[in-house]
């Protein structure tokens, strides 16, 4: 949002720092650990699944005994553990995404302006959550109807999206870091730069607390 | 292999940081980990104790490769004297989770043979610990990254162009 709009929110009592947010660091780079740790592994694990006979004599060597059936535990649980922390991580990126003023002066790696990471980072979220709990749900019916009694439990059109969406998940995850890491998007450091001070002195005064 | 010796514009070999998306499989397998004991321990469900069991495994070898990218890229990050003590106890407790996770993914793994549905008392009470750490981690990182912003443009070229410290 432009400065004009971001200052009515004062209206509500925000009280926004350096970095643009009203809190030390952003929220929505430490949800994504979860939303992505939880849900890659998920999908992993049913490959792990699915190829069984592959790793099972590499962990059999560790004499550590293993199961088909809980790799898909781990498959289910993690992938529905990914959703529900993904609404989260959703909504606290639009909020945070609602208060950046990026600089409009550079282009990413890509190629592309800020507004335009932004954008793409923003709608591709959304996509990527529906993408997920779709995902979850098929998965869903696949462990407790269609394929109950199957000793693989997810199908090779579930492992074939589960590709896709990993792939999808390194662009998206991509355009977001650029928007921390090159446009400086919510960086204490990187806005008082553009606010001519100097990152050293001023977080030396301001002192970390430990 | 000549591309690994030519840094870009936030002075890393390759397009963007590697740690911070390595660390996902810490953070994240560690926490459900930790939360699947708990639920599993209490409800006396055998299935999540063995999600918890494997996501404790993934986060354990997932620290290797956060320890090794994390000290390669400290060693690019250009660090500026107030950003160096965050970056420092970084270092530090990284070293030391790794140490812990390791010890308690092999204790763990040994409870599991022993008897796969009772979760000791001492074991949750390290891991909580443990849980402790990974949150002072979570804090030391963001301090590093959003707070310094090592390895973040405007802040390497300023670096590089002697505007910092």
């Amino acid at each position: 949002m432009n400065p004009t709009l971001i200052d009515q929110l004062k209206e509500i009592g925000l009280q926004l720092g350096t970095n643009g947010l009203p809190y030390r660091f952003p929220i929505h780079p430490n949800l994504v650990h979860f939303s992505l740790g939880l849900f890659i592994i998920a999908l992993i694990f049913d490959f792990a699944g699915v190829f069984f006979p592959l790793e099972h004599p590499i962990l059999k060597s560790f004499g550590i005994p293993a199961n088909r059936h809980n790799f898909f535990d781990v498959g289910w649980y993690n992938a529905v553990a990914g959703s529900i922390i993904s609404l989260f991580t959703v909504a606290a990126g639009f909020f945070e995404i609602l208060l950046a003023q990026p600089p409009t002066d550079q282009l990413s790696d890509w190629g592309l302006g800020s507004g335009t990471t932004m954008l793409l980072h923003g709608v591709g979220g959304v996509l990527l959550l529906m993408m997920m709990i779709a995902m979850t749900i098929w998965r869903g019916y696949q462990r407790f109807v269609w394929r109950k009694n199957l000793k693989l439990q997810v199908s090779f059109s579930y492992l074939i999206v589960a590709l896709f969406l990993m792939v999808y998940m390194v662009i998206h995850g991509t355009l977001g870091a650029q928007l921390g890491a090159e446009f400086g998007v919510h960086n204490t450091a990187a806005h008082l730069l553009r606010m001519g001070e100097n990152p050293n002195s001023v977080l030396q005064e301001g002192g970390i607390d430990l | 292999m000549f591309f690994l010796f030519t840094l870009n514009n936030q002075n890393l070999p390759y397009p963007d940081t590697m740690h911070p998306v390595i660390v996902h499989f810490v953070i994240a397998m560690v926490f459900f980990a930790y939360v699947s004991d708990i639920v599993g321990h209490l409800t006396k469900q055998p299935r999540l104790l063995e999600v918890s069991w494997w996501n404790w495994l993934t986060a354990a070898i997932a620290i290797f490769f956060a320890v090794i990218f994390g000290e390669f890229e400290a060693a690019l990050a250009m660090p500026y004297p107030a950003a160096q003590p965050a970056l420092d106890w970084h270092t530090v407790n990284g070293w030391s989770l790794s140490a812990i996770l390791v010890g308690l993914t092999a204790w763990r793994g040994i409870i599991r043979i022993r008897n796969p549905l009772k979760i000791p008392f001492s074991f949750l009470v390290l891991a909580t610990l443990l849980m402790v750490l990974v949150c002072l981690q979570i804090f030391l990182g963001s301090l590093v990254d959003w707070v310094f912003g090592l390895h973040t443009l405007p802040v390497v070229q300023a670096t590089k162009q002697g505007l910092i410290p």
